[in-house]
Order: structure tokens, then sequence, then C-alpha cells
């Protein structure tokens, strides 16, 4: 009768801690499937490229880019501005055009030979992508990225880049030195780049407002009518519309009609 | 009289003398004469085949545009150089046909007039004075005044009439063309009823109805929109765009920028968080000022250089233009999230007229 009562005991009692241990297993596991259920994905850059890449690009950065944009890509006051959110696609506009590295400050850091080899870019790229994020660069390249309809393009054209770049990819002037460059060879990545990141001045068209179609329709437009393409009476004189067609219509046919007065005149 | 007399007697006549009078080819039939015609002849001919393959490729030759990695661009593009090569040949060649025509076979005449002084003399010019005077005299004139006064009542109207017809069509009322009577103050933004909703629509070169959300533009963005409202037809559409008072530039000003954001007064609410919208149409003389540089904030209008600060209401900073781009007042709509526009601009849009105060 005595034992009874203490052997239920001693039994309820290891009855209770399993009990309790596996509540608290329970408990444990139920709080960390739901955590994983409910805690959203976190916001921040992953480095989702090759770590050997990224490690390369760092080699580079750290050669090429530390001294205007800082260690960590923060910045450095009066040279260069942040890179932590600018994304691979502006890496690669800005170093594959010969933009950067920059030789000196000035209004609008001008293009020239590129220093970066192909390789390089991409490092450098993979490197800014997996440490600041920001905007991609599109999967394919090349001809694949001229788009089927190029009279809608042109339209999007007018709409959005003639006003700065010229109806047919000329370029022009903008304050204070600076300027929309000509689209003359540039290649379709540098152009779906520039439009994703808006290098220096240029606006920033996201794949939201221009969807990924409509650039590449731009894109197929800028390439119909830039590189000799558009100039089917010889010469486009400049491109830049009746002011300077008049203008050399004008001046030559003037000269010219002049030239042959004169040569009839002089004759007798 | 023959021919060559009357000729001689015209010349004389007019106190002209022919020095030398050479035929150009004395001895007939030469061979340097054949070849002559021969050359007028080529020119002529060469005029009148150019011509026809002109009119040919007028109207044969592909002059519909082909797209430059497309099969038969060369055609296309060889279509403006093949018209002006042939019509310029053809004018040309019977330019040089003449002028040849001219140096070889007219005669090169060496002609001397005896040069007159200057004025009538005295005697003529009293007698015609004379004249004129018992001319009008004997037409009784000056006694009839009835004769007189229709005659100036006449001629003076078909004088104002005839300056009329020019003048008139210099008149234009430029309110005619208007939807109301405000049509220079007011925009296709104006709310035309209560709780409208006016949204901003992109064009993107279809009549797909593309209209903007916040989420569409990233930081340092620029669009062009215009004014669209819930069953608007492609015709309306198209109306909006031909309209010159309805683009507005929509900008989403980078957030360190947008700190810096000083605005003016009355128009505190118009934007939306970093979103700003402002007229298209310049103030100087209503280019479409759309050269928005996003690191300097200015909006650069590319006809006589204006500029206007994004950050300060878009007034001007630089250039001839003296008065601020028109903001209009912007918002999301809360059922759909989309932009909406809160009313019409309060000022009007672009250059000055006669009527406009500010």
């Amino acid at each position: 009768m005595t034992t009874q009562p203490k052997k239920r005991r001693g039994r309820t009692k290891l009855r209770r801690r399993v009990a309790g241990l596996l509540a608290l297993g329970i408990a444990l596991m139920g709080v960390g499937a739901l955590y994983s259920v409910l805690v959203p994905e976190p916001q921040t850059a992953q480095a989702q490229q090759d770590p050997v890449m990224v490690r390369e690009g760092a080699k580079i950065y750290n050669n090429t880019c530390i001294s205007c944009h800082g260690a960590n890509l923060e910045g450095v006051k009066d040279r260069g501005p942040s890179l932590i959110g600018v994304g691979e696609a502006s890496v690669y506009f800005q170093t594959s055009t010969g933009r950067m590295p920059a030789v000196a400050q000035s209004a609008q850091i001008p293009e020239k030979p590129r220093v970066l080899s192909p390789q390089e870019v991409d490092a450098v790229s993979a490197y800014v992508q997996a440490n600041g994020g920001g905007v991609e660069m599109p999967e394919e390249k090349g001809a694949a990225l001229r788009g089927e309809d190029p009279a809608r393009g042109g339209e999007l054209f007018r709409f959005n880049c003639a006003s700065c770049h010229n109806f047919t990819g000329r370029g022009g002037a903008l304050s204070s030195g600076k300027e929309a460059p000509a689209l003359d060879g540039v290649a379709e990545e540098e152009m779906y780049a520039a439009m994703l990141s808006g290098p220096q001045n240029m606006p920033r068209f996201s794949e939201r407002q221009l969807s990924p179609e409509e650039k590449k329709d731009i894109i197929a437009y800028v390439k119909s009518v830039t590189d000799g393409n558009n100039n089917p009476g010889g010469s486009p004189i400049g491109g830049l519309g009746p002011q300077s067609e008049g203008f050399i219509a004008f001046v030559v046919g003037i000269a010219a009609l002049l030239g042959i007065t004169l040569w009839i005149g002089a004759k007798h | 009289m023959s021919r060559d007399e009357l000729v001689k007697l015209g010349s004389k006549l007019d106190g002209v003398e022919l020095v030398e009078y050479p035929d150009p080819w004395p001895v007939k039939g030469t061979r340097a004469e054949k070849r002559a015609e021969r050359m007028v002849a080529f020119w002529f001919a060469l005029s009148g085949l150019a011509g026809l393959a002109f009119v040919v490729a007028f109207i044969w030759w592909p002059a519909k545009y082909v797209a430059p990695d497309e099969d038969g661009h060369l055609m296309y593009s060889l279509y403006t150089p093949v018209i002006g090569l042939t019509l310029g040949v053809a004018i040309l060649a019977v330019g040089i046909g003449v002028l040849n025509y001219t140096r070889k076979f007219v005669p090169h005449e060496i002609a001397v007039q005896e040069r007159h002084d200057g004025g009538s003399n005295e005697l003529d010019k009293a007698t015609i004075l004379a004249n004129l005077a018992d001319a009008g005299n004997r037409s009784t004139i000056s006694r009839r005044p009835m004769i007189k006064r229709s005659l100036a009542f006449g001629g003076g109207v078909l004088g104002l009439a005839l300056t009329a017809l020019p003048l008139g069509s210099l008149l234009r009322n430029p309110h005619a063309q208007s939807d109301n009577k405000d049509g220079l103050i007011h925009t296709p933004w104006q709310h035309t009823k209560e709780g409208e909703k006016v949204f901003l629509r992109r064009a993107t070169g279809t009549d797909e109805v593309s209209l903007v959300r916040p989420e569409d533009m990233d930081a340092g963005a620029m669009d062009t929109v215009f004014p669209y409202r819930e069953g608007d037809t492609a015709h309306d559409w198209t109306k909006m765009l031909l309209r010159g008072d309805s683009p507005v530039m929509l900008i989403r000003l980078r957030p360190a920028d947008a700190a810096r954001v000083i605005k003016h007064e009355g128009q505190e609410d118009f934007n939306y968080g970093d979103f700003y919208a402002y007229t298209k149409i310049c103030s100087h003389v209503g280019c479409p000022t759309s050269l928005y540089e996003q690191r300097t904030n200015r909006i650069l209008c590319p006809c006589h250089q204006s500029q206007f600060d994004a950050l300060q209401y878009a007034k001007p900073v630089f250039g001839p233009a003296t008065r601020k781009l028109a903001q209009l007042p912007i918002a999301v709509d809360e059922e759909t999230g989309y932009f909406i526009s809160t009313g019409d601009f309060i000022e009007p849009i672009g250059p000055a007229y006669w009527e406009r105060k500010s």
C-alpha cells in the first residue's frame, strides 16, 4: 500500500519530466517552424555570384576604384559617389565605355578607350553587385537585345530619349558643359545598362517604367538610325534636321550659282 | 521693206549702231560646226533620258522603308539618291545645252548706243503739264461734286477692302479653338465634374492604357504623362497627345535631393512624396523643356537654354525664361494605386499672352 503511491509518484515524476521535455521540444520546433514560415526573406543584398569572381573583382576594385569610391563602396566626399545600390548594370556601363576609371573631375566624365578588360569589367560588376546590390544586367547579349518593333521603339524614343539624344541619336548639349552623347557605335548591352542605371545625369528607366520589351524596341530603333544606317541621301549632314540641311543647301547652292554666273560672265 | 532693212531701221531709230555682227559659222557645214551641233543635241537628249529615268524611278523604285538588316535595304536606301541624281542631271543637262547653244550658235554682236542726257527739256515739261491740266478741265470733273464724292466713296471702300484682305488673315481669335472660353488658362487636366479622376497616363506608342504607379519609377527617373479619364477612347487619347498643353513631366527625385526641396507658397501639397509633376511647356516661348538632369536636378529647355531648378518649384535659374514652370497637383488614387491629378494647374502654362496677369 505504501509502495504503490510511491511507485506511482515515481512514475508520474518520470512521465512528467519526459512529457515536459517533449512539450519543450514540440514548442521549440513549433516556434522554429512558425519563425521560418512567418519571417520574410531578408531584403539584404546577397552574394549570388561566383565567389572567385567576386574576390577577383575586389582585387581590381582595390587597385583602380578605391581612391574615389572608398574601401567599402561608401564614396569619398568631393571625389566619387557611393556605389552601394548602383548595381552591376551601372558598373558595366561606366567601365565598359571607358568612362570609369575616370582621369579627372569634370562637369561630365568623358567616354574614352576602355581601361578594364571585359573579364575585369565582369569581375568588378560582380563585386559591386555582391556588396551593394542594385539593378542587374539582362540575360541576353548583343543582337538578342534588339526588339521586334523598331517603329514602336521610335515612338518611345521620341517620348523618352529624343529630347536629349536628338531624334536620330545624334546627341545634344546639356547645361554647364555637359552633353548627351551621340549613340553611334554604342553596344546593345551598354544602351540597356544606361537606361536601367541612369549614368551621370541621364534619368533612370526602371523595368516597370519601360518594360524590357519596350527597351529592346528602343534599342532596335536606335540601331536602325545610327552607324550610318540613316543616310539614304548619301550624307546625313550632321543629322540635325532642317537647320543644317537648309544652311548647307543655301551656302553651297548660292556659292555654286555665284561661281557658275561668274564663269558664264568671264567667258565673254 | 525686207526684214534686214527693218532690223537696221529699228536699230537706227534707237540710236544703236552694230559695229560687229559676225556669223559664228561663216563657212557652212564644217566638221567643227557639226560637232558643236551634236554636242548641244547630246545635252538635250541626256536631259530627256535623265528625266525619263526620274519618272521611272519615282514611280517604280521601292520607296517604302526597309530596316537595315532586312533584304532590299540597299535598294530602299538608294531611292533618294536615284531620284535626286536623275532629276538633277535632267535640269543640269538642259542648262548646259542652252548655254552651249548660246555660245556656239547665237552671234556675239558688238553694238554701240548713244547715251542720252537725263531729264526732258523745259519745253516738253511745260507742254505736258498744260496738256494734263487741260484734259482735267475739259472732263469737267471739278464742276461735278456728286461724281467726285461718289468716286471717292467707291474708291475708298475698295481700297479698304483690299487692305482688309491681307490684314484680316493676320487677325486670329486665340480662344476660338479652345473648348471653353478660358482655354488659355485651363488645360485638359482641368476636372470637368465633381469627384472626377484624371489619371496620369504614359505614352507607349500603342493604344494600350499604361497608367503610372509610384513604384514604377526609380529614384532619379522622369516620365512624360498625359491626362486620362476612365472611358477615354483611342481617339480621345490621340487628341490628348496632339494638344500642346497636356504633356507633364513626372519626376521622382533622389531621396537625398528631395530632402533639400523648397516649395512655393500655395503649392506645399502638390507633390506626392518625392514625386513632382511640372508642365513640359517652357514659360519662355512654349518649347518642350524635357531635358531633365537627374543629378543636378536641372530641367533644361533646348530652344533657348532656359534652366529650371526641380528642387525649387521649377523656378528659372538660367536663360531667358522668367516664370516658373507650372506645377500639377498630384496624389495617388486610394482605390487603384495609380497617380491622379487633384486639379488643374493653378496658373496658365507656357508663354505670355495679352491677357496674362502673371
